[in-house]
């Protein structure tokens, strides 16, 4: 591949990378107490015509500490198109359930990651944002609010906001269908002009199969479309937990 | 900003004043009562009182509901407001035995 091509379709790609990635989530606020969890997520996007894709993967290993708290480590990786894969980030993933599930008309929870890039010269990235989950009959509405920073990286930057949504019809224990979103806005008190912010929604299913003796896979997945010009084009991701 | 941070502090105060409370307990890995009933399109506290030593997971998908018990521990779940209906759940640990219905009327 042309080098120069190279270098260009990555410095594009640089502020989704930073922001978002393609296998990203929607958290819900809740926590399951004494569950084990064994979490694979992988995700792929097309950027614009003329821009190279990425695609990435993580493994992580989760516990549900208390009725409040879930922990997780996850090894992450990465291939941007045309290149072979590689460790990208140990990361840190802490969920609070901060109300009962039903107490109250919203139920709220806080994610707060931190993430270590193998790419020192990113420094340490933290990401935290409330959780919010509420239910009309069967349709579930999730919404949460993101924000992220680096810190100790070679190029200072600024806490940056971002969101995520999540619309889906509880139809049956294996197969729930509904939407999904994602958004970066810039920095969280200053957001970018509308036609730099990254926007990207689509249908996505859900569900859960009983294995027995307390043990299940959990499954959602999603394929995004680019809703503004600086969201790749196209995006599918999915998440597959085995718990125990 | 703020009015994210204002509604946050009101969530507390759209809770109902007074939840209805029942309990339901779980003895020898079954629910007791097995069927339990409880007023339609209103939101209430069930009490799950696990009197056995190991922990119980009760879980219903027509609820939306999934929480541990402990052994000998009793913790609330929320439920409601429910349209008039019959809604199944269940013990994760013990899916032979514990299994029972909710009925909203």
């Amino acid at each position: 591949m042309n080098p120069i091509k190279t270098i260009t379709a990555l410095l594009a790609a640089l502020p989704l990378v930073c922001s978002a990635g393609p296998s990203d989530y929607v958290y819900v606020p809740s926590v399951s107490y004494g569950e084990r969890e064994i979490d694979f997520k992988y995700g792929a996007w097309t950027q614009k015509p003329g821009n190279d894709g990425l695609s990435a993967a993580s493994i992580g290993y989760g516990y549900g500490v208390s009725q409040r708290w879930f922990t997780e480590i996850y090894s992450k990786y990465q291939r941007p198109q045309g290149e072979p894969s590689r460790f990208d980030a140990w990361e840190w993933e802490n969920k609070f359930q901060l109300t009962e599930a039903g107490e109250y008309p919203v139920d709220l929870g806080l994610i707060v990651e931190l993430e270590r890039p193998q790419d020192r010269s990113e420094g340490y990235e933290f990401r935290f944002g409330p959780l919010f989950q509420t239910e009309f009959g069967k349709v579930q509405l999730n919404g949460n609010v993101l924000f992220q920073r680096n810190y100790r990286a070679d190029a200072a930057a600024a806490m940056q906001l971002g969101y995520q949504w999540q619309a889906k019809y509880r139809w049956q224990p294996k197969l729930e269908l509904g939407f999904q979103g994602f958004g970066e806005l810039g920095q969280w008190n200053h957001w970018d002009p509308a036609g730099e912010r990254s926007h990207r929604a689509g249908p996505a299913m859900f569900g859960k199969l009983a294995l027995g003796d307390h043990q299940a896979i959990r499954y959602n997945a999603a394929w995004l479309v680019g809703a503004s010009a600086n969201a790749p084009s196209h995006n599918l991701r999915l998440q597959i937990e085995y718990e125990f | 900003m703020h009015r994210l941070f204002l509604c946050l502090a009101l969530l507390p105060s759209l809770a109902a004043a007074a939840d209805l409370e029942f309990t339901l307990v779980i003895q020898n890995h079954r629910f007791e009562p097995a069927e339990i009933r409880i007023p339609a399109g209103k939101k209430v506290k069930l009490w799950i009182d696990n009197r056995d030593a190991t922990a119980e997971e009760f879980e219903s998908h027509e609820l939306n509901r999934e929480k541990v018990i402990p052994g000998k521990a009793k913790l609330p779940v929320f439920v409601g407001p429910l349209s008039p209906g019959r809604y199944r759940f269940f013990g994760e640990f013990h899916q032979q035995t514990a299994r029972g219905t909710l009925i909203a009327e």
